[in-house]
């Protein structure tokens, strides 16, 4: 049947990959993933669908899943993401290995939005079992390293940790709805609303300006100790002192200049439970790297552990990159004797070559000009 | 990109003079922009920052995809662009209210609270710009209506059976009662807004919250010269 209409186009936020993107992708998807080996991850698949039970967060909250039934009419889900499918795998398949676990991927996620691209590739890297601040360190430096070794010029980091806000919260004794309320306003960035709902919690005026100042604080180590010059309260020392120290490792692992410290990344109140980042890259509007501590994940799959990880959004780093010319193969081989140049073709395949085969082609000059115009260096005639 | 270099979008209309001379009055010097010349740009070398003028509802759109660091735009807008993007800043200025009205002869009965019982007004259509305002509006409320998006002159609709109802924002209530509706419930009152895109808030940080403070000082000078 002659396809027509729907049959000629993609859904939207779909998108084809030419040979040129495609190469551009796998270079990069290699490169990360070759970084993320050498820094001992190893590299899992989780399967496209999963059970929407497993990977929605909240079934009372929107979400942006594509979703099916299975034939038993439970609901699948396409993967969001991969944090989540990689907690079931190993509270599942991997409980008895040895933690800490280091777990990396890349892979294609699925999100029903209004954003530009709907399906795009994932690359990121999970570290269960430790609840130590170096693990931290380790996958912010990871998460550098691989934006650096793109390389990507300005690009740059801010770090935050969700401790801190949550402690003066505690220590002020926020109640519960105004809680909810003022995470949600931060999630979303809308800090008229953080300060409408401050100015009508009834607060004390210095814990409502603690609150209202807390989420400004951005540049280095001293913001820490403003910090602390405002609250003794354990949880907050703690946090901070905790931010404190992954800090200091960075500038052992030598990227403190591309990190800076910034408490008014605050997202996912209900996930994030430590030190959280974001990586930006100018001219891209979206964070490119987007992660954190969350520990309270895995005890919902029944295996309380520490993890921490981060996300690339590979996909949409492509169109930073420009496109390579198609690289052709080594050498077209052509003639008049089918058996001939089979054999011909598959030893020089078995030395390594890239060979193409021509189809029909026995002139000398049809071969030339088929070889230039697909950029083939070489042509051999077999007789 | 120059960390202390400025795109911001500008919106057409009644925003435009007062969003002009704010940004005027806080180290961005841009008098001379105006709507009527066909120009959509406007570079200020002196100022570090570029000005872009938009239609409104495209501004949440210009920012959260990055085109333009900073936006001022109303909150209405914002609402019904539900885009994501950082608010930083209530400006004050634009006030208006996103009110439910119906035409005079078909206003439900009142409650004893004397507020309008919209419980009888279930299913019906409104015509409005603000479909997703709308749908949250009454779906708090626990009802469903179907809202008509329209583009403008929503005080038609009723007069031609067109919806029940409109939902509309008002700022003197002038127009409602030329066309003989009236406001039967308040949604909410928005002012306009300053946007940032996430991204640029966090790499021109020192910039923005500088700006950021200024304004604020000079809206305090506003209200207390008031």
């Amino acid at each position: 049947m002659l396809r027509t209409n729907l049959g000629l186009r993609i859904p939207m936020g779909m998108r084809d990959l030419l040979p040129e993107e495609v190469a551009v992708q796998e270079r990069l998807e290699t490169q990360i993933l070759t970084l993320f080996r050498q820094w001992s991850y190893q590299k899992v698949l989780t399967p496209t669908l999963e059970f929407s039970a497993c990977v929605q967060p909240d079934v009372e909250q929107d979400d942006s899943l594509y979703k099916f039934f299975d034939r038993n009419g439970h609901i699948l889900a396409m993967r969001p993401e991969l944090t989540i499918p990689i907690a079931r795998l190993v509270s599942t398949r991997m409980r008895g290995a040895e933690f800490p676990l280091r777990l990396c991927y890349g892979a294609d996620v699925y999100r029903n939005t209004t954003v530009r691209h709907r399906e795009f590739r994932q690359v990121g890297v999970e570290l269960v079992g430790s609840d130590q601040e170096l693990a931290d360190a380790e996958v912010i430096a990871l998460a550098v390293e691989a934006i650096a070794g793109l390389g990507l010029k300005n690009y740059q980091f801010n770090l935050g940790h969700m401790g801190i806000f949550s402690g003066l919260m505690l220590e002020a004794g926020v109640d519960e709805g105004i809680q909810t309320n003022l995470e949600e306003a931060l999630a979303r960035k809308d800090m008229v609303g953080v300060e409408s709902l401050v100015r009508q919690s009834g607060l004390p005026g210095r814990v409502q300006e603690l609150l209202l100042h807390l989420p400004h604080l951005h540049g280095g180590e001293e913001i820490l100790d403003e910090v602390l010059g405002w609250s003794e309260q354990p949880a907050i020392r703690e946090a901070v002192e905790s931010l404190r120290r992954i800090y200091r490792y960075l500038n052992d692992f030598g990227i403190q200049a591309n990190v800076s410290l910034d408490l008014g990344i605050l997202r996912g109140f209900s996930y994030y439970t430590g030190a959280v980042f974001e990586g930006y890259v100018p001219g891209m509007g979206f964070p490119v790297v987007e992660g954190g501590r969350y520990d309270a994940l895995y005890a919902d799959f029944g295996i309380p552990q520490p993890a921490t990880g981060f996300a690339i959004h590979l996909g949409n780093l492509l169109e930073q990159f420009p496109l390579p010319a198609v690289e052709g193969a080594d050498i077209l081989v052509y003639g008049s004797d089918a058996g001939q140049i089979i054999r011909q073709c598959q030893v020089l395949r078995a030395q390594g070559k890239r060979v193409e085969m021509a189809l029909g082609i026995t002139e000398n000059e049809v071969a030339q000009l088929v070889a230039r115009q697909k950029n083939i260096n070489e042509i051999l005639c077999v007789e | 990109m120059e960390r202390d270099f400025l795109t911001i979008a500008l919106p057409k209309g009644k925003l435009l003079i007062d969003s002009i001379q704010l940004l005027s009055r806080v180290g961005i010097e841009c008098s001379h922009v105006n709507e009527d010349s066909r120009k959509l740009f406007y570079d200020l070398p002196d100022s570090k920052a570029k000005i872009i003028i938009c239609r409104p509802t495209d501004i949440p759109t210009y920012v959260e995809y990055g085109a333009a660091d900073l936006g001022l735009v109303g909150k209405d807008t914002l609402l019904e662009e539900n885009k994501d993007v950082a608010e930083l800043l209530d400006l004050k200025f634009g006030y208006c209210r996103f009110v439910v009205a119906m035409p005079e002869e078909s206003v439900p009965p009142k409650l004893p609270n004397g507020d309008y019982d919209l419980s009888g007004l279930n299913h019906q259509r409104v015509a409005t710009k603000f479909p997703r305002v709308t749908e949250t509006f009454f779906s708090g409320l626990g009802m469903q209506v179907t809202p008509i998006k329209l583009h403008g002159n929503m005080e038609l609709a009723p007069c031609v059976d067109l919806a029940e109802m409109i939902v509309d924002i008002v700022s003197t209530g002038k127009t409602l009662k030329e066309n003989h509706l009236l406001e039967v419930a308040p949604i909410l009152e928005a002012t306009t807004r300053l946007i940032a895109n996430r991204v640029a808030y966090r790499m021109k940080y020192g910039r923005i919250r500088d700006l950021i403070e200024r304004m604020r000082e000079e809206l305090v000078g506003d209200v207390s010269a008031k």
